[in-house]
């Protein structure tokens, strides 16, 4: 079952990464406001915090993991033949992972400039 | 931001009457797939990804300067501003001053409106300012200001309150520093405006 | 039987409704969704009125032509009307009508469960309404803000006709949900594949999956917000330890993908429209459903964008500032591929296309303005003003109306067998769009002049002064449209010219049915081999109701569906479903019981409206599998392929299954405001000492996990086909359920919780309920399932039933010791008492 899930053929692929960034976009968002309820870093020290650290590492894994998933999903539509309901899957996976990689990049990007709890 | 709004508009307005209207001939599905991809991919893609990276390079710089982080010399004035079903309560917390319906402010300084609310939701806002932020009950938000010229402003409540809505104004008056100090010492507007509801 | 007429014969009278009152008791998705659409046409009207009626307020200064008190109530009611009992309600009546006939079916799965929705549609509708008849329409705006919903500052009974009827109406959103998502994945017609679904489906089935994860915390945030305002449970209130910014993140964690579940289905439209005027099949069918698939996702990330000026740090709007602004992608994508199909086609220019041009024009003005609105600076400047307003109209008319009118030009031939009238036609479309834009585009500049929104009236010499008279002119002309295209409607019912069959020469299979349609849409279901099946085979129509292909065989007198695999589309098995029923109304009639006395707070009269709702509706589940009424067991039993109750995976598991999806979300929003109060509510207290007995909980708990461990070996040996001992088996489960089910109780009655007090005790209180609830359904199912494997109708032979209850058992048990880790464990561990 597991392994016919893994196949980048299968449809599941192409909400997976989808999943992916919405989870982490809930971490993101509950992380942060969770740290700047408990433990708010000093407004003086901008952007160069532990908390802006964290979020980055967290993008950086998840970017890391869609464009991995990207790049499966891509390889495995070309295999399949031209037409066949695997590579539109596989096309599609492959769409929805790099746009999640996408939208990963760009939402994770204020992290880098914006202090976190003013 | 508007200008390229429209010329984004027409350009597309344009395109797709064109497109209604013009006879293509013959096509093979080969050309459709071509057509497709050059339009899904530069419409679709470039133009979006291209206008919100421009968008953002504008947009956060400009959300950081209207922080209320500290400025780089001295301090913020502080005044508190209290929304009640339907006025302002207006207090400088260093000088015992009150008012309703009404700020005095000195002009090319920062300030910090205080905000918060006795009652239910409210929202400040002098458009001529800067944007609005909302009274939320158990919270006090921090709103910053800054007037460039000296005079009066107006403004309102924005947020939907109830029954006296709609008469929720006042008015911030920006005097020049020496007017301003001359006003805090001899503060004869201590009951200018006055309750609406 | 080969003669075609006999054959119609013999179908309309298993599948036709009943006659004169009898109507009443339809369950047929082709009447249930015609008179969605009808009755939401109506709430329309009123909507439109109450518009009317602002607008003549607005048109000069100053002026006192309604007061302040009564002009609250109808903008809260013009957007209330306009949101939940038009735009929603409309389109699910039209994915009710046109899914089954785009899949090549000749019903939805669940029926009755279709005439329920439209009953808790019409009688919410109905008592929201009866609001404004009576002066007492809520007034605090449709998003109900509290604390100016609260008991405090709203005393009268409005906040309360809106959090319980729109609640009551939600239920036919989620009835739709459930149903469209399993029609869609299990019975298309065989050979249609995902990947050969006609476009419209992609869009209703992501509209249906949205409704499911969307509506949920909605429905929570009204509970919750009902239980303040009646019960005095501070969930909202700052000095019982509330808070009400709750309430936002709530309502907009529903609101926001609410704008979208509205727009997928009018995208639907379009693109369906598109390739047949453009003669000329879609181009990037997959790129579109690659957008259909983002939109569903992003646009859950969005909804702190109402928020920017509540007070957030601006890190965390930045993300929703981006994340708004990347739901660009997906809607670029699509207008580009619309762009290149007309590019690449021939139009054929005609009504509908007329109104897919308007709404190109309003819908891409009102995404940029939505663009521009993403930008938190910009939106702290114009949120709250008539530029925001300017702006969901854009989105709102643009995005959904136009379509939906372009889609009801299209497919009025095949509602009314007649073409409407071209020159009324014409009218209607410039008065509407010329009226809109002379409207909304004013409102605009009347924004960015400073003007908020939900003002009653405004000073003289600001500068809006000819902006708003200019507006309201706008109104007026854009209603003289719409009353014209009213007229064409009626007039065209009989003056228009006769349709022929497939008028506007389509390519999906709803064409292939007779126009008007009959009661079961096709006579016989074809394979299915491309996206195009009547651009492929013309004759297609004919071959279907002579009874050329699958199950054509009417005798048995079952109404039959066929069942087959969510992705490749292969058959796996007849499904028979229930026929006119009286029961959905019945049970509709207890809920409306329920409504009414709470809003009048006879409290016991609504306990018996919930118990004599509860028994209608076990009584309905009783008519399932092989009871008399149902599929009895015959001699010459269907085995290739098989009656879905002889089954191990029928509908009712993926109903089941997908109910459960919408139940985990509302779960999870319990979850959240929890978590959310523990961590930023500005004045959280926990009661003094621990009141519920955290080992009492833990011996309960371990009764529940013993029972569904009892079950499941239950439908273990089921699956495998032995049925030797099912009765003890399962009155065993029905025991150890009891005795959970006592247990739990008395944990409640001696926790001692003063949910009154404290927004702690509050939360923990509806947690325990929630739990209670279903422990109470799972047991009584239970029960029943005993009763009914003693009459044999669950065995070895038939082991559907048990099969598609035991994801609920499986779900109490989780949410048991979720809620036990969660609301007692985790607190524990945080330094506090739970």
């Amino acid at each position: 079952m597991i392994r016919r899930l893994w196949q980048p053929t299968h449809p599941v692929h192409t909400t997976l990464g989808l999943l992916l960034w919405a989870l982490w976009f809930v971490v993101l968002y509950g992380g942060l406001s969770i740290v700047c309820a408990v433990a708010p870093p000093a407004a003086a020290s901008g952007a160069l915090t532990g908390l802006n650290g964290g979020l980055l590492l967290l993008t950086a894994t998840v970017l890391a993991l869609l464009a991995i998933m990207t790049w499966r999903c891509w390889r495995a539509g070309k295999a399949q033949a031209p037409g066949s309901s695997e590579r539109f899957m596989a096309r599609l996976g492959a769409g929805a992972h790099g746009v999640s990689a996408l939208a990963t990049l760009w939402i994770g990007l204020p992290v880098v400039v914006l202090p976190p709890c003013v | 931001m508007f200008g390229f709004s429209v010329v984004v508009m027409a350009a597309l307005y344009g395109l797709w009457w064109y497109a209604m209207r013009r006879d293509p001939g013959e096509i093979s599905d080969q050309q459709a797939q071509r057509h497709q991809n050059r339009w899904v991919i530069w419409g679709g893609l470039a133009l979006p990804i291209g206008s919100i990276t421009l968008l953002l390079a504008f947009g956060i710089p400009a959300g950081h300067r209207m922080l209320p982080l500290p400025p780089a010399e001295g301090e913020a004035l502080v005044i508190e501003v209290k929304a009640h079903q339907w006025f302002w309560q207006v207090r400088y917390p260093e000088r015992d001053i009150e008012l309703i319906n009404a700020l005095v402010i000195p002009a090319n300084t920062p300030v910090d409106i205080h905000l918060t609310t006795a009652d239910v939701i409210h929202s400040f806002w002098v458009p001529r300012l800067g944007g609005k932020l909302d009274t939320i009950p158990g919270r006090t938000n921090v709103l910053r200001l800054e007037a460039d010229r000296t005079g009066d402003f107006h403004g309102q409540c924005a947020e939907f309150c109830g029954a006296g809505h709609a008469h929720m104004p006042f008015v911030v008056t920006a005097k020049s520093a020496e007017d301003y100090q001359q006003w805090l010492n001899n503060p004869d507007a201590r009951t200018q405006g006055d309750r609406d509801d | 039987m080969t003669d075609p007429r006999a054959r119609h014969q013999a179908f309309e009278k298993v599948w036709g409704n009943l006659p004169g009152f009898g109507t009443l008791a339809a369950v047929n998705h082709t009447s249930i969704g015609l008179r969605f659409m009808v009755t939401g046409m109506l709430f329309f009207l009123v909507g439109g009125l109450l518009a009317m009626l602002v607008r003549t307020q607005l048109a000069l200064p100053e002026q006192e032509i309604i007061g302040p008190e009564a002009y609250n109530q109808f903008f809260t009611m013009h957007g209330t009307v306009m949101m939940f009992l038009f735009a929603i309600p409309v389109l699910e009546g039209l994915a009710l009508y046109m899914i089954p006939k785009m899949i090549g079916a000749r019903d939805l799965v669940f029926p009755r469960i279709s005439s329920l929705g439209y009953y808790c549609y019409l009688f919410g509708g109905l008592i929201i309404l009866s609001s404004l008849f009576l002066g007492i329409a809520p007034d605090s705006g449709w998003f109900m803000y509290t604390p100016l919903s609260s008991a405090e500052y709203a005393p009268g009974p409005g906040s309360d006709f809106w959090l319980l009827g729109i609640t009551f109406v939600e239920i036919s959103a989620m009835a739709a949900g459930i149903e469209l998502t399993v029609s869609i994945l299990r019975s298309r017609a065989p050979g249609m594949t995902l990947t050969r679904m006609p476009i419209f489906c992609w869009y209703i089935l992501a509209m249906a999956l949205m409704i499911i994860f969307g509506f949920p915390p909605l429905i929570l945030g009204s509970i919750l917000l009902e239980l303040e305002r009646a019960a005095g449970w501070p969930f909202f209130e700052v000095a019982g330890g509330g808070d009400p910014l709750l309430w936002q993140h709530l309502f907009w964690l529903f609101g926001h993908p609410e704008v979208y579940i509205l727009f997928l289905p009018a995208a639907g439209i379009v693109s369906t429209l598109i390739p047949v005027f453009a003669r000329r099949p879609l181009v990037g069918y997959r790129w579109i459903v690659l957008s259909i698939l983002l939109i569903g996702f992003i646009s859950f990330g969005l909804w702190v964008h109402h928020m920017f000026t509540v007070g957030i740090p601006q890190l965390a709007q930045a993300f929703f500032s981006v994340a708004s602004m990347l739901v660009a992608v997906p809607t670029a994508i699509q207008v580009f591929a619309w762009l290149a199909t007309l590019w690449t086609g021939r139009v054929a220019f005609s009504l509908p296309m007329l109104w897919i041009f308007g709404f190109l024009i309003i819908f891409v003005c009102g995404g940029l303005t939505g663009v521009m609105l993403a930008l938190v600076p910009f939106n702290w400047q114009v949120h709250d003003t008539h530029f925001v307003v300017a702006h969901l109209h854009y989105v709102l008319v643009g995005g959904m109306f136009f379509p939906l009118m372009a889609g009801l030009y299209y497919w009025l031939p095949h509602i009314s067998g007649r073409m409407p009238s071209e020159r009324l036609g014409y009218w209607g479309f410039w008065l509407t769009f010329i009226g809109f834009n002379a409207t909304f585009l004013l409102m605009h500049l009347t924004g960015l002049l400073g003007m908020p929104r939900r003002v009653y009236t405004y000073e003289a010499g600001l500068g809006w002064d000819w902006l708003n008279l200019l507006s309201s002119v706008g109104g007026f002309i854009m209603s003289a449209g719409i009353a014209l295209i009213l007229m064409d409607l009626l007039l065209h019912f009989r003056f228009g010219k006769p349709a022929s069959r497939n008028p506007w020469n389509a390519d999906t299979l709803e064409w292939a049915t007779n126009t008007p349609p009959s009661a079961y849409n096709f006579g016989s279901i074809p394979d299915i081999d491309s996206r195009h099946p009547l651009w492929d085979d013309p004759g297609l129509p004919d071959s279907i109701a002579a009874g050329d292909h699958h199950i054509p065989e009417i005798d048995h007198g079952r109404r039959e569906l066929l069942g087959t695999d969510a992705i490749g589309a292969r058959v796996r098995e007849v499904m028979h479903i229930p026929t006119n029923s009286w029961w959905p109304l019945c049970a509709a009639l207890g809920l409306a019981l329920v409504c009414i006395s709470l809003l009048v707070r006879v409290y016991p009269l609504a306990l018996f409206g919930l118990v004599i709702a509860g028994i209608f509706l076990f009584r309905w589940s009783w008519e399932n599998g092989a009871h008399p009424k149902a599929a009895p067991l015959g001699v010459n039993e269907r085995t290739d392929p098989p009656l879905h109750s002889r089954t191990t995976d029928g509908p009712g598991r993926w109903g089941m299954i997908v109910t459960l999806m919408a139940d985990a979300t509302l779960y999870l929003s319990l979850l959240f405001g929890w978590f959310y109060l523990w961590t930023v509510s500005p004045d959280w207290r926990l009661p003094e000492e621990t009141r519920l007995s955290t080992s009492g909980l833990m011996a309960t708990g371990v009764l529940l996990t013993l029972t569904v461990f009892r079950y499941r070996r239950l439908t273990e040996r089921l699956r495998a086909g032995q049925d030797s001992g099912l009765w003890p088996a399962s009155v065993q489960t029905s025991v150890l359920a009891l005795l959970h089910l006592g247990s739990l109780i008395w944990v409640i009655a001696s926790a001692g919780l003063e949910p009154g007090a404290l927004a702690h005790d509050a939360v923990l209180s509806v947690m325990l309920y929630y739990l209670l609830f279903h422990s109470l359904v799972a047991t009584l199912a239970s029960l029943l399932q005993s009763a009914r494997i003693k009459l044999g109708y669950v065995s070895a032979h038939l082991p559907y039933e048990a099969i598609v209850l035991k994801p609920f058992w499986i779900y109490t048990l989780a949410i048991f010791w979720i809620s036990y880790t969660a609301f007692l464990l985790l607190p524990l561990a945080w330094g506090g008492s739970p």
